[in-house]
């Protein structure tokens, strides 16, 4: 994606610059973000009308982020076994999602709605302008769970 | 020696009198009065403490000294010259051409005279700022003294980010609804499907778009869309359906973002 290579073009130049201002705050990217951005995990789509599969579609208007989480669900098991992210926005915020999407495969949906973004900021050391977008995703894992559920009672209603 | 010594007499009696009106700024004042004293002595009389109570005829400066009351109806004064001046946003004094320390009462639309509404005049915004950065700008200033060359760094920089403001549609819808008090910046997630598909949609397909062709006809049903959602916003303001306003807004970032993801594509 086009957008990604820009983007990684500008993380590139913040992280390789040097900082020879002592007195300046010099503010960049932690490491674990630049990876998600220049090796993304789970980047993708399932279909949405798979009945296993639960979208969760979440904005930041603030800063005009959008942030879609997909999780596929083990009927039988009620486990996450698969995950897929699409996210239009910051690195940070690309980053929050890449690191839900690891984070909940292989997690019980109870599990994962405990997942709170402060950890996803703290493996990532967002800085404090940037928790809103482990924020967004802490909310895209919950809104998956909820749309994967409400899917799950309609097909057992029908 | 003498007079000197009466002069500092009677001005350390006025700042005396001067800390029930400013209490912070008081010893800043006696300076700038001492300094200008030796100046210009020809204007020593109005610093007689008999000759007058009131302290508007007094030369110090800034409206704190206005007759008691702190709001924009008080005409503020030059703190060089004295002169005083009605207008609402004063940041240069005509007569002495002096730089005048920011007032953070001023908001944006009084600096370009304009009306406290959505709708202005882009080109004569231009005309205007540039007339300001005429008179503020610091390369003007070299050689007046440090807090003049302060001043006119302050006023030159709120006079930019004014004009930023209001220039674009977006932030001078966000503006106008932060003066009536409603902060839209909030760091609210949203989950409006309806929006967020068409936004994920739009922007999959500018990734997606490979020659600028495409790229320019997205841009203008983009803009086409901003220009939509723009008079929305005017008519929901308008109304006071502040709500709805928020949305418009929050449609416009959306949008605004879109065209800069163009932008950098093309």
């Amino acid at each position: 994606m086009m957008i990604r290579q820009a983007a990684k073009k500008a993380l590139g130049i913040t992280s390789r610059q040097s900082t020879p201002c002592s007195v300046g705050i010099f503010r960049s990217y932690h490491e674990n973000v630049i990876d998600h951005y220049d090796n993304p995990r789970n980047v993708g789509s399932f279909d949405k009308n798979d009945p296993t599969v639960g979208t969760g579609l979440v904005g930041a208007p603030a800063c005009g982020d959008v942030m879609k989480l997909q999780i596929k669900v083990d009927e039988k098991t009620g486990q996450i076994v698969d995950a897929r992210f699409k996210t239009f926005g910051c690195g940070s915020a690309i980053a929050s999602s890449s690191v839900a999407t690891e984070w909940v495969k292989g997690k019980a949906m109870e599990e994962v709605l405990t997942i709170k973004n402060t950890e996803i900021a703290k493996h990532l050391s967002l800085p404090p302008v940037k928790l809103h977008c482990s924020m967004l995703a802490e909310d895209a894992i919950k809104a998956a769970v909820k749309d994967y559920k409400e899917k799950r009672v309609k097909t057992n209603g029908a | 020696m003498n007079r000197a010594r009466k002069l500092v007499a009677s001005i350390s009696t006025l700042s005396t009198r001067r800390r029930t009106y400013s209490p912070s700024s008081s010893t800043f004042r006696t300076i700038s009065i001492i300094n200008s004293q030796t100046h210009h002595s020809s204007r020593r009389e109005s610093f007689q403490p008999s000759s007058s109570a009131k302290p508007l005829c007094l030369r110090f400066s800034g409206r704190e000294f206005s007759s008691g009351s702190s709001d924009t109806t008080s005409s503020s004064v030059c703190w060089n010259c004295g002169s005083s001046s009605e207008k609402a946003a004063f940041l240069f004094c005509d007569s002495c051409r002096s730089i005048q320390p920011i007032d953070d009462s001023v908001d944006y639309f009084q600096i370009f005279d304009l009306e406290k509404k959505y709708e202005l005049d882009a080109g004569s915004l231009e005309g205007k700022y540039k007339d300001w950065q005429k008179k503020l700008h610091p390369d003007l200033v070299h050689n007046k003294s440090q807090k003049e060359r302060d001043y006119a760094a302050d006023q030159s920089a709120k006079v930019t980010e004014a004009y930023r403001t209001l220039t674009k549609r977006l932030s001078r819808a966000m503006y106008i609804m932060k003066l009536n008090g409603k902060n839209v910046n909030e760091e609210e997630t949203i989950t409006d499907p309806t929006l967020l598909m068409e936004i994920m949609e739009l922007r999959e397909t500018i990734s997606e778009a490979n020659d600028s062709k495409e790229l320019d006809q997205i841009r203008s049903q983009v803009q086409e869309k901003l220009k939509q959602w723009s008079d929305s916003f005017v008519e929901a303001f308008e109304s006071h359906r502040f709500d709805e306003a928020v949305k418009c807004i929050q449609r416009m970032t959306y949008y605004e973002r879109a065209c800069e993801e163009i932008v950098k594509k093309l």
